[in-house]
């Protein structure tokens, strides 16, 4: 289980990278606006700590 | 201005000092007391001073710099150390549980043990030596600049500079961990509001609103609303010679590794990350829209890292909130100062001194090695560094480059962390001959300027790093026992609470 979920964890954060240079060095290279890389960036970190919630939000304490 | 300042940082210290001398009266005995705050800290403190620790004189000074002089790319370097919080996720709750197993006091110790060689202990020391100097001095600078520009030179940098050692040295020294994250949670209030109480007024009046702000940006300054960038500055390459560094800062750096030991339980740890991460992710938004109203406003200064000094000096900003924000901003460098030193004053007390030279050291002189002789010796040495870098100009002497390249440095412990809980054939000699190789070549590159292909130090570093453990630890033998140990303990208890 916890290896299935480790799995998952590093395949969506390797998938979080790639778009952090992919995004706005080929996709947004030429769009010198606020509305460009300057929004974009922000959004992706965004998912990036909902992500982190998700996954720690289900810890639980053990007594 | 100049009699405002002073006033300012008096009013300041005092309320600090009151903090951490409140801190001393819960402060019990020993090491674990005093540089863990006997891991029992709750979560609301535990996120603040994480969040203090971690942004610093970096943030308003040192990436707002670097968003004046290279425009969205500072941005995206930030936020990718801010991503880098899912190895937190991940490493954090296991730092957390063999800590308490093993009784860990330092990163450097739960190395030792797991390699089951005080070398490696030792080499994990020395390299945060070498490479967190520069990066207390770059906070000792980042105080400097700023009140040289707010006083406009009437007060020079380095009497800020030596008000940023002495008070890291005394409150790293007054409670240890407590005071030091009693100060922190303090200074991480004040860091984040009053920081966003300026941006929000200068956008008012320098640009009237939002939208005309963004629309200037568009009209003024498009070259630096792409990567990589007009000036083209921004290649892939120095992106990721950057943010490299960046990403593992959160593994690699031996204070915030030290904070993953101190939650009281694991909502206070939930607390810590999520404070953290919100944190995080707003006082990087004000920063870097913060140096883009500089770009915008006081274009053209000379040193990039004197924008958010010389736009809080102009008459926009109220005099009041502009000495507010300066407090704010220095706060958050000097507890950096603090807790850097207070970790690195452990590491030797814990991992050189028992260690190596006297494995017999009562607790009680332990602690006072640590508080007497280490924490000041730091500090006069990073002081030094930064009076000999403050001189200086260029990208390299900028406070952003100078940071990531202490942390390219640090990131050569990296494989041999994550090894240490997931690959039981990592082996002692593995973990010596990447740390000692990865950072010859890091320093060789970055001293020398020497960059094949256009790669930065960090990478190369690196990729000899990770070549030289995996192949070394195959062809030595592993501390077997030591290391089921560990990793079986691991198996066991991540499960019961859910960890990833």
């Amino acid at each position: 289980m916890v290896k299935k979920a480790f799995r998952g964890w590093l395949g969506w954060f390797v998938f979080l990278l790639v778009l952090d240079l992919v995004i706005p060095w080929v996709v947004l290279s030429d769009v010198p606006k606020a509305s460009g890389a300057l929004l974009f960036w922000p959004l992706w970190a965004l998912v990036a700590v909902i992500s982190c919630f998700i996954h720690f939000l289900n810890w639980k304490e053990v007594d | 201005m100049t009699f405002w300042v002073w006033l300012s940082v008096g009013v300041y210290i005092a309320l600090g000092m009151a903090v951490a001398i409140a801190a001393r009266r819960q402060m019990g005995a020993g090491m674990n007391e005093f540089f863990l705050g006997n891991r029992q800290v709750g979560g609301f403190i535990s996120a603040m001073t994480y969040a203090a620790t971690t942004y610093s004189a970096f943030m308003m000074i040192g990436l707002a710099g670097l968003t004046y002089k290279s425009g969205v790319g500072a941005l995206g370097f930030e936020l990718t150390y801010l991503c880098g919080l899912f190895l937190v996720v991940f490493f954090g709750p296991r730092f957390w549980l063999v800590g308490r197993k093993f009784n860990y006091l330092t990163h450097a110790e739960l190395l030792a043990d797991r390699y089951q060689s005080k070398a490696v202990g030792v080499t994990a020391c020395v390299l945060c030596f070498v490479f967190l100097v520069p990066y207390v001095a770059i906070q000792i600078m980042g105080i400097g600049y700023l009140l040289d520009g707010l006083s406009g030179g009437a007060i020079p940098m380095v009497a800020g500079m030596v008000i940023a050692i002495v008070l890291g040295i005394a409150w790293s020294n007054i409670a240890g961990l407590r005071s030091v994250a009693w100060t922190d949670a303090f200074q991480a209030l004040i860091m984040i509001c009053t920081s966003l109480a300026v941006l929000l007024v200068v956008i008012q009046t320098g640009f009237g609103g939002f939208g005309n702000f963004f629309a200037r940006m568009n009209a003024g300054i498009p070259d630096l609303l792409t990567v990589p960038a007009g000036t083209g500055l921004w290649s892939i390459n120095m992106f990721i010679g950057l943010a490299l560094p960046w990403l593992f800062f959160c593994l690699s750096n031996p204070q915030v590794t030290q904070r993953l030991f101190i939650p009281g339980s694991v909502t206070a740890f939930k607390q810590m990350i999520g404070g953290f991460l919100i944190f995080g992710f707003v006082y990087t938004i004000i920063s870097v829209l913060w140096g883009f109203a500089a770009r915008l406003l006081v274009p053209g200064l000379e040193s990039a890292d004197m924008a958010t000094p010389t736009l809080l000096a102009m008459s926009m900003v109220p005099r009041a909130l502009a000495l507010v924000v300066m407090i704010g901003i220095m706060a958050a460098a000097i507890s950096t100062i603090d807790s850097i030193l207070l970790t690195l004053s452990s590491m030797w007390a814990r991992d050189i001194h028992r260690g190596v030279i006297n494995p017999k050291v009562s607790a009680k002189s332990e602690l006072a090695i640590a508080r007497r002789w280490v924490i000041p010796i730091i500090a006069i040495v990073s002081f030094i560094f930064a009076w000999w870098a403050a001189g200086k100009t260029g990208l390299a002497f900028m406070i952003v480059p100078l940071s990531s390249a202490a942390s390219a440095g640090l990131l050569m412990a990296v494989p041999t962390i994550i090894a240490a809980f997931f690959w039981k054939r990592a082996t002692a000699a593995g973990a010596l001959s990447s740390m000692i190789a990865g950072a010859v070549t890091v320093l060789v590159f970055q001293v020398s300027g020497f960059r094949p292909f256009g790669l930065w130090p960090a990478v190369w570093g690196i990729a000899v790093c990770l070549i030289l453990f995996i192949a070394v630890s195959l062809a030595t033998s592993p501390p077997v026992e030591k290391a089921d140990e560990f990793i079986d303990y691991l198996r066991e208890e991540l499960p019961k609470r859910n960890f990833v």
